[in-house]
């Protein structure tokens, strides 16, 4: 939305010496972000006014002219092209320093004396594409220089001056003015700045309309009457189409419109001054001039004045005659019915239809217009007839005979009453942190024209009928509106005084706050974020099915349309991608992911009987390495058993077999499956000639939290000494050593560790052996051991060895 | 003369770092304190000097002088030591690290922000990010033909669910859960349907935070938020607020930083304002305490929603939003 300072200039005077950065400034703190500063005055710079003087051939090139160019305070030699060039003719000359667009395109460029084809030129004749101005002088073709002899201007003058295009313009971000209704139109961020500058604000001034004649029998039938709160029409004759007159030019121009003809250009200059869109007829085109106010049937199209033909949704609010549709309501009109150059009977609509039906059918279309934009934000209905009559005023002024030439139509069904709230005092003074004066809150309330009444510490506050249609309904909105104009920066701020309460500790946030500095500290884990949807080229090497996972109904692509129901497929991924830059890597990802299949505990609503899909937190890590399959695998499993500690939660780990995986572990707790871990199938990885080993593991952490045992009591440290021994034995190999080591805790519950530290298979023990050697720690709680004793416990357990598994003592 | 001294032990301790045998260092203590070294030259220009500056700079050049000296008997004391003694390894091979991981830095932010907000009170929560149209925008005060639904562009999925547009979603759960007097942040993944580019991503971070308890004021409002975000950016920071609109909020508010990179005078980094968007707040709307089923005669708070993931692109000077959720471990073990 722009704000032209011109315009509003109409109704108030802003104070003296007030920058436009200021303005914006304050604009920004009190009311809407200011997205820019526009000067007009700036793109023109160093054009001004030139009289063509003396015009002749060039005398290398056939297509150019070179001319003498009377600008003033001298006479410049310039090279032109413009075919329509001809003495006398008063032209925009761009002098050298100038910025100009070359033939209207591309960037602005700095203009400099140049030599063209050997003739020195010191500017440049302009069309009215290259300085910016062709919305207000279209010309016919690309050749065509702009030829100002029509106006009476000065020779020498500054073209913005000359030509009055010298507005400063603030460009405000529409998203931010999404509920304000009233500051869709300049008359509305007049009052506005009135407000914040404490100046006097002009009423609105507009004549009533006085019908002439009847000859247009104007009818008006609102059939949905839900969606159409206020429809008026007018009816004018004796129109003839022609230009507009130049002080509404510039203005359109100066709110960023393109000026069409003298009916046209009215409608939008009132909804551009007030904020209420108009909508034009062809009288000729409207049957019997009947209008119906009515919704869309289902199947139904409407080609509108775009010349699209547009399928309708069903109940999209149209406008019609007793036959045809003419146009959709609030958005644009039709093809049928649009003005043209032969138009000399008119209708003019000014409604207010129903925000939420006008979004849906724009929203439903993909039709957004400056029409739609407006009435989408809930209009005061108070302006159709201000609109009405301010469009009458001016179309007759330029129109000299034109006359209404019908009933003014009136049919309202708004339903809006007059809004009144009630507010303490001590309501304001409390969510401002400290008293304000009663008398501030008072000015600043009828500085914006809200009705205000005062007495025994309460406000009664009239809302401004265009602020009561969804803006301003609560007490906390009279709270906004004196906070924004007193000003928020003058608000002291102070630290709330609070009455302590327990605090609530949230297992889940410290935990998982621990557990990736542990990972990533401890552990030498890089964490990695991927997004919620997941690689659907892992999903089937993986055995999971894409039908199990919640599909996105509007994703931003195939690839992303599903969501994680594993971390693994995205991590995998990822890993595979790493692999290009490092050969050995350990990366997690603690995160969400999403069950279809099972529901959760989070309610949907406030009934609090249907839940959401299940969303449990998982844990996932993948390292990749270029190492032999056992020792990835181990180191997994190294891995799970630190975590094991960590969490202290006595969980067991049970072999399983997974399609994908050469090796898996389940890890269960209580017959609890709590996640698993292993080494891929190295066949899932397109690893090139290096083959890769790629152990993962995964555990659920919400499951872990209800299990994790923060009970942790220190043991005696021991009062007798450890006795240390090592043992070397040859077993097939197939004996597992979990099996060895049972069997050697089972002779003395004197054996307090075991650690295995040298492995050996080769031709030297025989085929099909392996040797294995082993610290053995001996510990009593009550004395301190023989020798002897222990060579017992020795003897023993090579004994039972032997029985058990056949070994040999190394 | 004050120049010439500071340089003077400058380059002498600069020389001293890469002497490796008694020689060198007798030619440097030559040169410098010598008969005719270059200090002795500086002591004998004193003399020179008018009465007034006199005893100022001939104590500098006396203290300087005693430095020096110092610098070199410690530097002595090193080389003339046997070469080696005892060592029978190269020492100025590098050191042998171990392995490290790194924790991403998005978590590493967020812990920063989470520590500041827990000395004040608040509690850390989490909660769902798959979420119903309800908790996400009605419970909000967004009903379902509200124009800012539509500018939240939203995943949808089936049932009417949907992918959380900000992690507002937890303000009511929290309600109904701890109800009032209430403290909390809810930091977490948010996502919007848009295409992706060096500066929007469909995924990221916020933070947010919602106090809710009696007599909260928009004075609280902006001195908790100065204090938080000096902690979180480790330096005093000045906010002002200005009117924006959401309709959870009332009143409603955009909070400001001032500009720390040029400290509010105007640069690129805040558009020659002076001042740097970072995060909506506001005072919470009464339906908003309603729909948690806390009474707002009785109580008033404020929420505000800090853009992590802008946070962490601003502290590292990230430019690509999209490294973020690459998983590219070069980018990675950076942090």
């Amino acid at each position: 939305m722009y704000l032209s300072l011109n315009w509003v200039k109409k109704w108030l005077k802003l104070p003296n010496g007030l920058s436009a950065e200021q303005l914006a400034l304050d604009f920004t703190m009190s009311t809407v972000e200011v997205e820019k500063i526009i000067q007009q005055a700036k793109n023109l710079e160093n054009i001004v006014v030139g009289r063509v003087e003396e015009i002749t051939k060039h005398p290398q090139a056939d297509k150019l002219e070179v001319c003498r160019v009377d600008v003033g305070d001298s006479s410049l030699q310039i090279v032109c092209g413009g075919t329509n060039l001809s003495k006398g003719m008063l032209v925009a000359v761009a002098k050298v320093g100038a910025k100009v667009k070359w033939h209207g395109e591309g960037e602005l460029v700095v203009l400099t004396k140049a030599k063209i084809r050997g003739v020195e030129s010191y500017g440049m004749i302009a069309a009215a594409s290259e300085i910016g101005l062709v919305d207000l002088f279209p010309s016919q073709s690309d050749h065509e220089i702009l030829d100002l002899s029509a106006f009476n201007l000065k020779v020498g003058q500054n073209l913005s001056q000359a030509l009055e295009l010298d507005d400063t313009i603030i460009d405000i971000e529409n998203k931010s003015i999404n509920h304000r209704p009233d500051l869709w139109g300049q008359y509305g961020l007049a009052r506005e700045l009135a407000a914040i500058y404490k100046i006097n604000l002009k009423p609105y001034s507009r004549l009533p309309i006085k019908p002439q004649s009847k000859d247009l029998a104007l009818k008006v039938t609102v059939e949905d009457t839900a969606n159409c709160y206020r429809y008026m029409a007018v009816g004018l004759k004796n129109i003839k189409i022609e230009d507009s007159p130049w002080w509404l030019k510039k203005s359109l121009e100066a709110v960023g419109i393109r000026p069409i003809n003298n009916i046209v250009d009215v409608t939008n200059y009132v909804m551009y001054e007030l904020g209420q869109p108009l909508h034009a007829f062809d009288a000729r085109q409207i049957d019997r001039q009947h209008i119906f106010v009515k919704g869309a049937k289902k199947g139904e199209s409407f080609v509108t004045l775009d010349g699209k033909k547009r399928k309708l949704p069903e109940g999209a609010l149209m406008i019609s005659d007793q036959n045809k549709y003419i146009a959709l309501a609030g958005i644009m009109g039709g093809q049928n019915s649009e003005i043209a150059s032969d138009t000399s009977q008119i209708i003019i609509e000014s409604a207010n239809f129903k925000a939420s039906s006008i979004r849906r059918t724009s929203m439903d279309l993909g039709l957004r217009t400056e029409s739609s934009a407006r009435f989408e934000k809930a209009l005061d209905p108070v302006l159709a007839e201000l609109a009405l009559q301010k469009a009458v005023e001016i179309i007759i002024a330029l129109n000299p005979g034109a006359i209404a030439a019908s009933e003014v139509i009136d049919v309202s069904h708004s339903p809006y009453i007059v809004k009144i709230i009630e507010v303490s005092e001590a309501l304001i003074n409390q969510r401002f942190g400290s008293p304000i004066p009663t008398k501030e809150i008072k000015d600043i309330l009828k500085r914006l024209q809200f009705g205000v009444n005062h007495r025994a510490g309460k406000f009664v506050i009239q809302v401004p009928s265009w602020r009561a249609t969804k803006d301003i309904s609560i007490a906390e909105d009279i709270v906004e509106e004196v906070a924004r104009i007193y000003g928020y920066d003058n608000i002291a701020p102070t630290l709330p005084t609070v009455v302590l309460h327990e605090p609530s500790y949230d297992i889940a946030s410290s935990t998982a706050r621990d557990l990736r500095t542990y990972l990533a500290y401890a552990q030498s884990y890089t964490e990695v974020y991927t997004y919620a949807f997941t690689d659907v080229g892992w999903v089937p090497k993986l055995g999971l099915k894409l039908a199990d996972h919640i599909k996105v109904k509007n994703a931003v692509s195939p690839e992303q349309s599903y969501m994680n129901l594993s971390l693994l497929p995205n991590l995998l991924k990822k890993a595979e991608e790493n692999m290009r830059w490092y050969d050995h890597f350990k990366i997690f990802e603690l995160q969400r992911v999403f069950d279809k299949n099972s529901k959760g505990t989070y309610h949907i609503d406030q009934q609090k009987n249907k839940f959401l899909p299940r969303q449990p937190m998982m844990l996932a890590g993948v390292e990749l390495s270029r190492v032999s399959g056992e020792e990835a695998f181990l180191s997994a499993k190294g891995l799970i058993e630190s975590l094991r500690d960590y969490f202290n939660i006595d969980w067991q780990s049970e072999k399983i077999d997974l399609p994908y995986a050469a090796l898996a572990y389940q890890i269960k707790y209580q017959d609890l499956a709590l996640g698993e871990f292993g080494i891929l199938d190295s066949k899932l990885f397109d690893s090139g000639p290096n083959k890769v080993m790629v152990a993962w593991w995964q555990l659920s952490f919400e499951t872990l939290l209800k299990y994790i045992n923060e009970n942790k009591s220190y043991s005696a440290l021991a009062k007798f000494p450890v006795i240390k021994r090592d043992m070397s034995i040859i077993v097939g190999q197939s004996v597992a050593w979990q099996d060895i080591e049972s069997e050697i805790y089972k002779v003395s519950p004197l054996i307090k560790h075991l650690e295995p530290f040298d492995v050996f298979i080769g031709e030297a023990i025989g085929h099909g052996k392996r040797s294995i050697a082993y610290h053995l720690e001996f510990r009593s709680e009550e004395r301190t051991l023989a020798s002897d004793e222990i060579d017992d416990l020795m003897k023993k357990i090579i004994s039972n060895l032997q029985k058990k598994f056949k070994a040999d003592l190394r | 003369m004050d120049k010439k001294l500071n340089e003077l032990k400058a380059r002498l301790q600069a020389e001293l770092r890469s002497v490796q045998d008694s020689e060198v260092l007798a030619q440097i203590k030559n040169k410098y304190l010598g008969r005719k070294g270059e200090l002795t030259n500086i002591l004998k220009e004193v003399k020179n000097l008018a009465a007034e500056e006199k005893p100022r700079l001939g104590k500098l050049a006396n203290d300087i002088k005693f430095e020096l000296q110092s610098l070199l008997d410690k530097t002595e004391k090193i080389v003339s030591k046997p070469s080696g003694a005892g060592v029978d390894f190269d020492p100025t091979m590098p050191g042998s690290r171990r392995e490290e991981g790194h924790l991403h830095p998005i978590t590493l932010v967020q812990r920063d922000v989470e520590e500041a907000f827990a000395q004040l009170g608040f509690g850390i929560y989490d909660g769902p990010q798959l979420e119903s149209e309800f908790y996400n925008f009605s419970a909000l005060n967004i009903p379902a033909d509200h124009p800012a639904r539509e500018t939240q562009d939203t995943f949808w999925l089936e049932n009417h669910n949907l992918l959380r547009t900000h992690t507002s979603n937890l303000q009511v759960r929290m309600l109904e859960k701890y109800g009032a007097p209430f403290r909390g942040i809810f930091p977490g993944r948010v996502f919007r349907y848009e295409s992706t580019d060096a500066s929007h991503d469909h995924t990221f971070y916020q933070l947010e935070g919602l106090m809710v308890d009696k007599d909260i004021s928009m004075a609280n409002l902006i001195a908790v938020m100065k204090s938080l975000l000096s902690a979180v950016f480790r330096t005093k920071v000045d906010v002002r607020l200005r009117p924006g609109f959401f309709p959870f909020v009332e009143p409603g508010f955009e909070l400001d930083i001032k500009c720390l990179v040029c400290g509010g005078n105007g640069c690129s980094v805040c558009k020659q304002s002076g001042w740097v968007e970072l995060m909506p707040c506001g005072m919470v709307h009464p339906e908003v305490l309603k729909f948690g089923n806390v009474d707002p005669s009785v109580y008033s708070g404020f929420a505000f929603g800090l853009g992590l993931t802008r946070l962490v692109m601003m502290k590292y000077k990230i430019d690509d939003i999209r490294l973020l959720e690459s998983g590219d471990l070069r980018f990675l073990r950076q942090f």
